[in-house]
């Protein structure tokens, strides 16, 4: 069955999620950027709200669900996404571990703030018994630190150490550095990562789909409204074309999260999918995010415009677990390049 | 949300798969090598009409579960292009004909002309002719007359690229009362084959998809029955500006997705071919793996939107940009594909012997036929930013 539509559950979840975007993510994005952090209005709402590890509930609306959400707290700020989300893309590794008590450790806890890492986004040698290295890219506050590699899922407690650093973007999740000087593990499981990374991928890059979403919309709007040479500057062919393949752009990356998010939920090996659509993503951002501010010139240039935000950290989302290096190598080398004879990808 | 088939899909599927393999390409590379159309008289098409390969699949549960015709219309595109789309292009049936008379005939036109291609034993072919030497992309300016006189219509021009229409029973004509009405004096009608004043439509001679005729044509005082108006006198009347040409648009929409998944299939096999090239040539290292892992990611991202768009097609649901979108994407990732295989063959490719080198010449056409992909930009840009359409 090929079936593009949502049903009643996602039109709900939806609907409410928007609202909370349009009316309270949204225009706080500058305030939550200068004070590095949302506002307390705004975590309480959050919470209220029961978005965190929605896909792990009983009869939970997986993947498919969470990026749909993350698309649209993506489009408002993403740094503010990743500051209430407490969970975060590391629910999939907390779950290989405990499963819901793994989540709910976190999920139960306003103290806690768990964050995925592979070592790819640092130098980290991990033992067993220990981690040791530096993390470059984190939120403040990490309670729950999990790094997964090839040997398997670590998650790290106690020895973390954090020091702010000024972020190119993403400022509302008050970025830091953390170091691990011989922290003690407190729990290991040699286990195959590839679906909790394919999840992991799906989670960012549905944040990410939702920047570069809105960067051109904004482009798009803008674009009608600005006159140049008697005419709005989106009527001149090089700008027409340039924002058709931006929409282009950004509807093929959502095809793919969509598609690699269906595969996670029907219990199908998503890793290459996920991958694809992850690379896909960061891929576009490359060329929606800059060309968000060439549209509106030395106004994009500008913090007074959002744009300039979008690009920055439209790039950044890109960077995190290995970036699209990794997950185009793990995409290239996931099957037989041959496979695809003879059936639809 | 899902993106899976069902059982009697796949099936289809792979009976295309295990007669595109067997006699499909083969065929396509027998009449690209000498360079003219599968003759319509050929063995070929009886063993496709034999096989039901025209019709859609019997399906036991009635129908229910399995895809719409538009989602089926691209699932068997994709598949038959993988394997030849020239042959593909070929096979008995009403062609882009079929649409502007499903959606402009009146009823017994409908009958008339569309009945003879349900359960066919015999092959036949029907064709659809738009574009003209002065008239490619702007279709609006099509210059070929058509004046009332009595109980008749006088038809004079020239035509080009029309696909089967050497063996056509019959061809939808697009011809205006009036140049200078543009759009609003488009008429179409049902150009029969004999017709005196019908020039025998001839086969031009192509860079590539050789095994199907894309025939050229003129009319030289064509009288036709003013039964042949296609929808009739009321039908104009009725949409007083525009209709013949929404018309052949519709026909577009309908179509736009289908050639796009035709082009995913031939990009899927020049990934195959390239993919089979380099490990066999032992090439298949980094760069050659991250150029691949590429071109299969943006195949799939095209095929998204081929499906997306015939979904919608399906929901009845406006599909305009997508049905543009799929088609602009998936012709220029079928050309980078070819041109990536290329490459990889090196001057293997230059010996004119190597699969990759047909497809590298004919996937070129996917961005041309049904709108180049310059026009598919203009009709998202329409929709997407009211791009103005006197710019």
């Amino acid at each position: 069955m090929i079936d593009f539509g949502i049903g009643e559950d996602e039109t709900l979840l939806r609907d409410a999620v928007e609202r909370f975007a349009r009316d309270a993510l949204a225009p706080q994005a500058r305030v939550a950027e200068a004070n590095r952090a949302p506002d307390l209005a705004t975590i309480a709402l959050y919470e209220s709200l029961g978005l965190m590890g929605l896909e792990f509930a009983d009869g939970g609306l997986g993947m498919q669900a969470r990026c749909l959400v993350n698309q649209i707290l993506g489009g408002a700020d993403p740094g503010a996404a990743l500051a209430l989300d407490r969970l975060g893309h590391a629910g999939y590794a907390l779950w290989a571990l405990d499963g819901s008590e793994g989540v709910a450790a976190v999920t139960d806890n306003p103290h806690r703030r768990a964050w995925l890492a592979t070592p790819e986004d640092g130098a980290v040698n991990i033992t067993e018994r220990h981690a040791s290295g530096v993390l470059h890219f984190a939120p403040a506050g990490v309670t729950d630190l999990v790094v997964v590699s090839a040997g398997g899922v670590a998650l790290i407690r106690d020895g973390i150490e954090s020091t702010p650093v000024r972020g190119g973007g993403l400022k509302a999740m008050n970025p830091v550095r953390i170091g691990l000087d011989a922290a003690p593990v407190a729990r290991f499981r040699r286990l195959p990562v590839a679906p909790l990374l394919a999840r992991a991928r799906l989670y960012l890059a549905s944040l990410l789909l939702g920047v570069l979403d809105t960067a051109g919309s904004y482009a798009r709007d803008y674009a009608q409204q600005r006159v140049a040479f008697g005419k709005p500057i989106a009527h001149h062919q090089a700008l027409a074309f340039l924002l058709t393949d931006m929409h282009t752009a950004v509807t093929g990356a959502r095809l793919l999260i969509q598609d690699a998010a269906w595969r996670a939920d029907a219990g199908l090996d998503a890793a290459e999918a996920a991958a694809t659509a992850f690379t896909e993503t960061v891929e576009q951002s490359s060329f929606i995010g800059p060309n968000a501010v060439q549209v509106l010139g030395g106004l994009g240039f500008m913090q007074d415009y959002p744009v300039e935000k979008y690009m920055r950290e439209s790039r950044l989302l890109g960077l995190l677990l290995g970036g699209a290096d990794q997950a185009r190598e793990e995409a290239a080398q996931s099957r037989d390049m041959t496979l695809m004879a003879g059936g639809v990808l | 949300m899902r993106f899976d088939l069902d059982e009697t899909t796949a099936a289809h599927v792979e009976v295309l798969r295990q007669f595109g393999r067997d006699v499909i390409r083969p065929l396509g590379i027998e009449r690209d090598r000498a360079g003219s159309p599968t003759p319509p008289d050929h063995p070929f098409f009886r063993e496709v009409l034999k096989r039901g390969l025209t019709r859609a699949p019997d399906r036991a549960d009635g129908g229910a579960g399995g895809p719409g015709p538009a989602v089926l219309r691209v699932i068997t595109g994709n598949e038959l292009a993988y394997w030849d789309r020239g042959v593909s292009s070929s096979l008995p049936g009403p062609g882009l004909g079929g649409g502007p008379v499903m959606s402009m005939g009146t009823p017994e036109q409908r009958a008339r002309l569309m009945t003879r291609f349900r359960d066919m034993t015999e092959p036949k072919w029907a064709a659809f002719a738009m574009t003209e030497p002065g008239a490619g992309s702007d279709v609006a300016r099509i210059q070929s007359r058509a004046v009332r006189d009595g109980d008749e219509w006088v038809l004079n021009g020239a035509k080009l690229y029309s696909a089967n229409a050497d063996r056509a029973d019959w061809i939808v004509v697009f011809a205006t009362v009036d140049p200078s009405l543009g759009r609003a004096g488009h008429r179409a009608f049902i150009v029969e084959r004999g017709m005196p004043g019908l020039s025998e439509p001839k086969p031009e001679k192509k860079m590539g998809i050789k095994a199907y005729a894309s025939a050229s044509f003129t009319m030289n005082d064509l009288r036709v029955p003013a039964d042949n108006l296609l929808g009739g006198e009321a039908h104009y009347e009725a949409r007083s500006r525009g209709a013949g040409f929404k018309g052949a648009m519709q026909t577009f929409n309908a179509t736009r997705p289908a050639i796009a998944a035709n082009a995913v299939g031939m990009a899927r096999a020049c990934l195959d071919e390239a993919a089979a090239f380099a490990r066999d040539a032992g090439a298949a290292g980094h760069r050659c793996h991250d150029r691949l892992e590429r071109m299969r990611r943006k195949a799939r991202a095209a095929w998204l939107m081929c499906l997306k768009a015939a979904w919608l097609a399906d929901q009845g649901a406006p599909n305009m940009v997508e049905a543009s979108m799929s088609k602009a994407t998936a012709a220029e990732v079928a050309m980078e594909a070819a041109s990536l295989g290329m490459e990889l063959l090196g001057a293997v490719g230059a010996q004119g012997e190597h699969l990759i080198e047909k497809l590298y010449r004919d996937v070129k056409a996917m961005d041309i036929v049904e709108g180049t992909g310059q026009i598919q930009r203009i009709v998202m840009a329409r929709h997407l930013v009211g791009y103005p359409r006197d710019a």
